[in-house]
């Protein structure tokens, strides 16, 4: 059975440190490195950022849950909130290499569009589902 | 996070301390437009002591320099923390950004 531990915030930019500096600590009781952990982390700020941003177009009465779950073999952050979902397939478009980020020109290289590629290439596995007006970002990293 | 300016040989040197992220990324824009208002165009953005970065503050790094090219200027990045720096590569950021080891360096770089 995997330890779990479940996060509810309310959504708002403010507590996005709050979610951030606990997977941080969280993944202390891990094999991660710090390299790991720091990546770990981002991703999930990533996750919970496009929740506020996107799902919720930054309305901060709403709440993301974050889901940690550590097995043997792999940590799993579930991401949930109920606002508006992904675009379908925008998971799957967005990589680093659909960025533009070939280019030295700062004119052709977008402010935003990042966070989703970033968790596509830290993560082993990335999966989103969206049922029943619930939205769900699962993440998978394997322990070393 | 906070942001310290200081100005030396006509640079601005913006020390940043904390997280540059969703929560804090408009505080630097907000600085940096008010700085090109006052057509301050020439920037070094000291990141000793910003402790995490995310795609957010990457974001509000690229608009920034965005707007001081438009002008004529530029913004020097310094003093990565090797979790930091590897932000950039992985997002291939530091293609766009001249990354100094050291403010003083960067300083010299204009």
């Amino acid at each position: 059975m995997p330890r779990k531990i479940k996060l509810i915030i309310d959504s708002d930019l403010e507590n996005i440190p709050l979610v951030g500096m606990t997977i941080n600590k969280l993944c202390s009781l891990t094999s991660f490195s710090d390299q790991e952990t720091f990546q770990i982390e981002l991703c999930a700020v990533e996750a919970v950022t496009n929740s506020i941003k996107h799902a919720y177009g930054y309305n901060s009465v709403y709440q993301v849950e974050i889901v940690f779950a550590l097995s043997s073999k792999e940590l799993t952050l579930d991401v949930y909130d109920t606002g508006t979902p992904l675009e379908k397939g925008l998971l799957e478009k967005r990589s680093m290499e659909t960025l533009g980020h070939n280019t030295a020109d700062p004119d052709n290289i977008p402010d935003g569009g990042r966070g989703l590629a970033i968790i596509q290439t830290i993560m082993d596995s990335v999966v989103y589902k969206s049922e029943k007006g619930k939205n769900c970002f699962t993440m998978k990293k394997k322990l070393a | 996070m906070e942001i310290k300016d200081e100005r030396t040989n006509g640079i601005d040197v913006l020390r940043l301390t904390g997280r540059l992220d969703a929560s804090s990324a408009n505080d630097l824009k907000e600085k940096v437009a008010a700085l090109v208002h006052e057509k301050r165009l020439n920037l070094v953005i000291d990141m000793a002591d910003i402790d995490f970065i995310d795609s957010s503050g990457l974001g509000s790094l690229v608009s920034s320099l965005r707007s001081v090219n438009k002008q004529g200027g530029d913004i020097k990045i310094s003093s990565l923390k090797d979790s930091v720096r590897s932000i950039f590569e992985l997002t291939r950021l530091h293609r766009i950004f001249e990354i100094f080891d050291d403010t003083q360096g960067a300083v010299k770089g204009f």
